[in-house]
């Protein structure tokens, strides 16, 4: 038998006769199994919920009697995001984020009912998924298994006795990381199987789930080295022990909180409230409707003279009122989009920076590609809340477009005063029905992995270290010995 | 005493034990520091938003007074409302980060207006942040076990335990002591940075004793729990290996597992339901007539009998009333979201009393006011503000006086808890 399959062997066979180790697995394996089925049952009954609010808004929205439109425009609508298949997997910030807005003429709503802020604080302890066993229980369970993996044989006297024996070092290294990579493995498998399942049953994007699968078997893999090496290096096996336990401790634990404290003080961001006031600010500086005399008004009042030819706005062939809309809208509109990019651009560099911490913790680039593949991130919601935007102002301005074409300028400023103008400045239910549905698009699978690309190759510099601590294992093998 | 100075002089000479405690007062000074920092940086956006929100009334307040009609004044003004961090929110950030803690309100239906986010980094909330709970609930425990899992192994494994406990006068005293010191530096390491940060924050020796109390309990649970598995003639290794998996399934795995229990029992769809039907309500008003919506305002504002009659095709004060009753008419849902939202919150404190984690968390929480309960105390306060607001804008709506400058100024405003 090869060297390296011996060692190999020997070690799953001690870890298999080791009660502790073998229950850890066994463990593990029966949580990521739960936490694979609560994921997808909760995400099933979010996406099942969500469509069914969706669906509920849209018939309220079609179903409106004959109105003024500008008044439909108050009525709004109200829209949903259904989370991705792969959110079942890592829900990434699903919990956090809002998943439904409401959509109003002049105002842009934030996105509301985050899970989070609807539950105890225990929502802040985590919670079990796929993705959380995985970057966090995980690696710990690995350490259980193998912080002894080298230092035992050193204790108990047989590591001299092997490479005595001829066995050498490098063979040693490679058969004690191979079983320990089984371990990695059988640790693994109920998360691969849940992406599997996900890809088959769910219609998950087939490539983010791939990718997710290699980079979480990347990860558990730089744990499976990190524990080699440490267990080469220690004198005793309760040293190598409590030195992983730390390790992991600010790997997974601590620095990944730290690191968005830092962020927030690199990068601070306007509260909602501060950018409601500039837009407002911003909004009466481009034009203040309210004031008779405002230039901006008054030369927009101009050209719409100008372009049909006519003295006075009550001789336009087309409703004042609803032009006027549109342009108060598409004013609004227009800050609307330049403060929300402002925003994202802004939480774009707090996101980057707590990235970098990823040279300290690879379960920072790990969470990070995770969510980034699963389509769960901000930017996945950002997205979301764009489209909103976009709906938003497409339905608002067809709206303000039926006021200024279907209405007449007369009916429309007696509407308050002449029941009969007000009955004819109610315009028909078809015309609700005949605005278009909200349709959120998901990012395609290419620009989801790409978002992941800075993720991935600190994780891929962290497989390099992997194989340097490996290599350092192998030497400290041969001088321990010789 | 010399026995004392006699095991403090063997605590010093083990590097591990002395590089643990120094770690252990290292973060939690740093847990400390980035608390204050951040309560800190709450102040200021609350300080900064004051003369923006005057700016911002100043301008609505010139064209508005110019025709003096207090229905756009009660429309346009968003008025600020805030809910500054408590003396020792500091050391229990909690929830301040997901919801908002400045929110602005106009004179309209509520309900709605009280959902809004804060438009946050949810990428960087997910992990939680670093604050002295954490330090004390996540990382104390992992620090004792370091220094306690090997309290009598250690000296088993070295060949000495036997003579020991011959030698000593008390053998249950000799390990007592070493624990104690041990047990009791680890405490320090923890509570001085908070006491010290405490000052610094200006919080009343009252506020900061329970969060004294409450560390000193935690790590004698801790330090209970540990002795009692390392009791067992075990070797070290092994016992450390058993206490860490431990830590991992009572901080980490129950309390998800409880999370998940808990939310499912209570689910709050409600929350989108109420603003969907506070809508619908709403907006109904425009189509129901004018007589029954003034009837119904009229039942709750007899005050306003008189004036109730709405002639013209639109008046403020209808407007005004059926925006209200959209407000009323949802009531019981409100009621109902609140009593899940507050059910989930009385289970989590349940769990907590057989969690030492979760008990610790919960408790903290709760004294430094960054819980849920704290967001649904702000929004009370919302409501009782909004209902002085409306009372201020009525009798200028229904008696159709103008609304000038002045009375902008004279507004009602918000004032903080008084208790912050």
């Amino acid at each position: 038998m090869n060297p390296v399959a011996r060692v190999c062997r020997n070690d799953l066979i001690s870890m298999a006769r080791n009660r502790v180790a073998v229950v850890a697995i066994l463990l593990t394996i029966l949580l990521s199994i739960a936490a694979a089925l609560t994921s997808i049952a909760h995400r099933d009954a979010n996406a099942d919920m969500r469509e069914r609010f969706q669906a509920e808004a849209d018939t309220r929205f079609d179903g409106q009697p004959a109105r003024h439109p500008h008044r439909v425009v108050h009525y709004g609508h109200f829209v949903f995001r259904v989370p991705p298949p792969l959110a079942a997997f890592d829900p990434g910030v699903d919990a956090f984020t809002g998943n439904s807005i409401y959509l109003e003429g002049h105002r842009q709503n934030s996105a509301n009912f985050g899970d989070v802020r609807q539950s105890s604080l225990l929502a802040r302890f985590g919670t079990l998924t796929p993705a959380f066993v995985l970057q966090i229980l995980a690696p710990l369970v690995l350490i259980f298994i193998g912080f002894g993996v080298v230092v035992r044989e050193r204790e108990a006297g047989t590591l001299r006795q092997a490479m005595a024996q001829g066995l050498r070092a490098p063979q040693l290294v490679s058969g004690k990381l191979l079983a320990l990579l089984a371990a990695a493995a059988l640790l693994g498998a109920p998360g691969a199987i849940a992406l599997g399942w996900l890809v088959m049953t769910e219609g998950a994007p087939l490539l983010p789930a791939l990718m997710l699968a290699l980079a979480y078997a990347a990860y558990l893999a730089i744990w499976a080295a990190l524990i080699l090496f440490i267990s080469a290096r220690a004198s005793t096996s309760r040293g190598a022990l409590l030195l992983l336990l730390s390790i992991w401790a600010a790997f997974a634990i601590l620095v990944p909180r730290v690191a968005p404290d830092l962020a927030f003080a690199a990068h601070p961001a306007p509260t909602r409230l501060e950018t409601d006031i500039a837009i407002q600010r911003d909004l009466r500086q481009m034009g203040d409707s309210h004031n008779p005399d405002d230039p901006h008004f008054a030369a927009f009042r101009q050209s719409v003279l100008d372009r049909y030819g006519v003295e006075r706005v009550e001789d336009l062939p087309v409703n004042y009122r609803g032009l006027l809309a549109l342009e108060g809208e598409r004013m609004s509109s227009l800050l609307f989009e330049r403060y929300a990019e402002q925003l994202a651009a802004e939480q774009r560099r707090q996101s980057h920076f707590a990235l970098m911490a990823s040279a300290l913790s690879p379960t920072i680039a790990m969470r990070d590609f995770s969510m980034r593949a699963a389509g769960t991130d901000l930017e996945a919601h950002r997205r979301f809340l764009a489209q909103a935007e976009a709906y938003r102002y497409t339905i608002v301005q067809q709206l303000n477009r039926l006021q200024a074409e279907v209405l007449t300028f007369d009916d429309d400023s007696r509407r308050n005063s002449d029941p009969d103008a007000a009955r004819r400045v109610r315009i028909d239910t078809d015309n609700w029905q005949a605005l278009p549905d909200f349709e959120y698009q998901a990012a395609d699978p290419g620009a989801q992995l790409r978002s992941a690309a800075p993720a991935a190759l600190w994780l891929a510099i962290w497989l390099g270290l992997a194989g340097v601590l490996v290599m350092a294992a192998i030497r400290s093998l041969r001088r321990s010995v010789a | 005493m010399t026995l004392w100075r006699h095991e403090w002089r063997l605590l010093t000479r083990q590097r591990l034990a002395v590089v643990s405690l120094l770690l252990l007062a290292v973060l939690s000074i740093a847990a400390v520091i980035a608390g204050l920092a951040e309560v800190h940086r709450q102040h200021q956006v609350i300080d900064r938003i004051q003369p923006q929100q005057q700016a911002d009334e100043a301008a609505i307040a010139r064209w508005v007074s110019v025709e003096g009609d207090a229905g756009n004044a009660a429309y346009y003004t968003a008025h600020a409302t805030w809910d500054s961090p408590s003396a020792m929110a500091f050391a229990a950030l909690g929830q301040r980060d997901v919801a908002p803690y400045v929110l602005r309100v106009r004179a309209l239906g509520l309900e709605g207006q009280l959902q809004e986010s804060e438009s946050y980094n949810a990428e960087l909330a997910l992990p939680g942040r670093f604050d002295w709970a954490f330090v004390l609930t996540y990382l104390m425990p992992i620090f004792l076990i370091g220094l306690l899992h090997d309290s009598r192994s250690s000296e088993r494994e070295a060949g000495r335990a036997q003579m020991l406990t011959v030698m000593a006068r008390s053998p249950r005293w000799l390990w007592g002591r070493r624990v104690i010191l041990r047990v009791g530096l680890a405490w320090l390491a923890v509570a001085l940075p908070l006491a010290i940060g405490a000052i610094a924050a200006e919080a009343a020796p009252a506020q900061v004793a329970p969060f004294l109390l409450i560390s000193l309990v935690y790590a004698l649970i801790w330090t209970l729990l540990i002795l009692l598995i390392a009791r067992a003639t075990r070797a070290s290794v092994a016992n450390a290996a058993m206490l860490s998996a431990l830590w991992l399934v009572i901080t980490l795995i129950v309390p998800t597992l409880a999370l998940l229990a808990i939310n499912d029992r209570h689910p709050v769809r409600q929350g989108v339901e109420l603003t969907l039907a506070q809508r619908e309500e709403v907006h109904a008003g425009w189509d129901r007539p004018k007589e029954d919506t003034m009837a119904a305002f009229v039942r709750l504002y007899p005050e306003w009998a008189d004036l109730a009659e709405v002639e013209s095709g639109f008046h403020w004060k209808w407007y005004y009333a059926f925006q209200h009753l959209g407000d009323v008419a949802v009531a019981p849902q409100v009621a109902t979201y609140r009593q899940a939202l507050l059910a989930r919150d009385a289970e989590t404190r349940l769990a907590g009393w057989v969690l030492p984690a979760v008990g610790v968390q919960y408790a903290l929480h709760r004294l430094a006011r960054t819980d849920l309960r704290a967001q649904l105390d702000y929004q009370d306060e919302i409501r009782r503000f909004h209902e002085q607001l409306r009372r201020y804008y009525y009798p200028y709506v229904f008696n159709e006086r103008p609304f000038r400058e002045a009375d902008f100024a004279n507004a009602p405003r918000w004032t903080d808890r008084p208790d912050n």
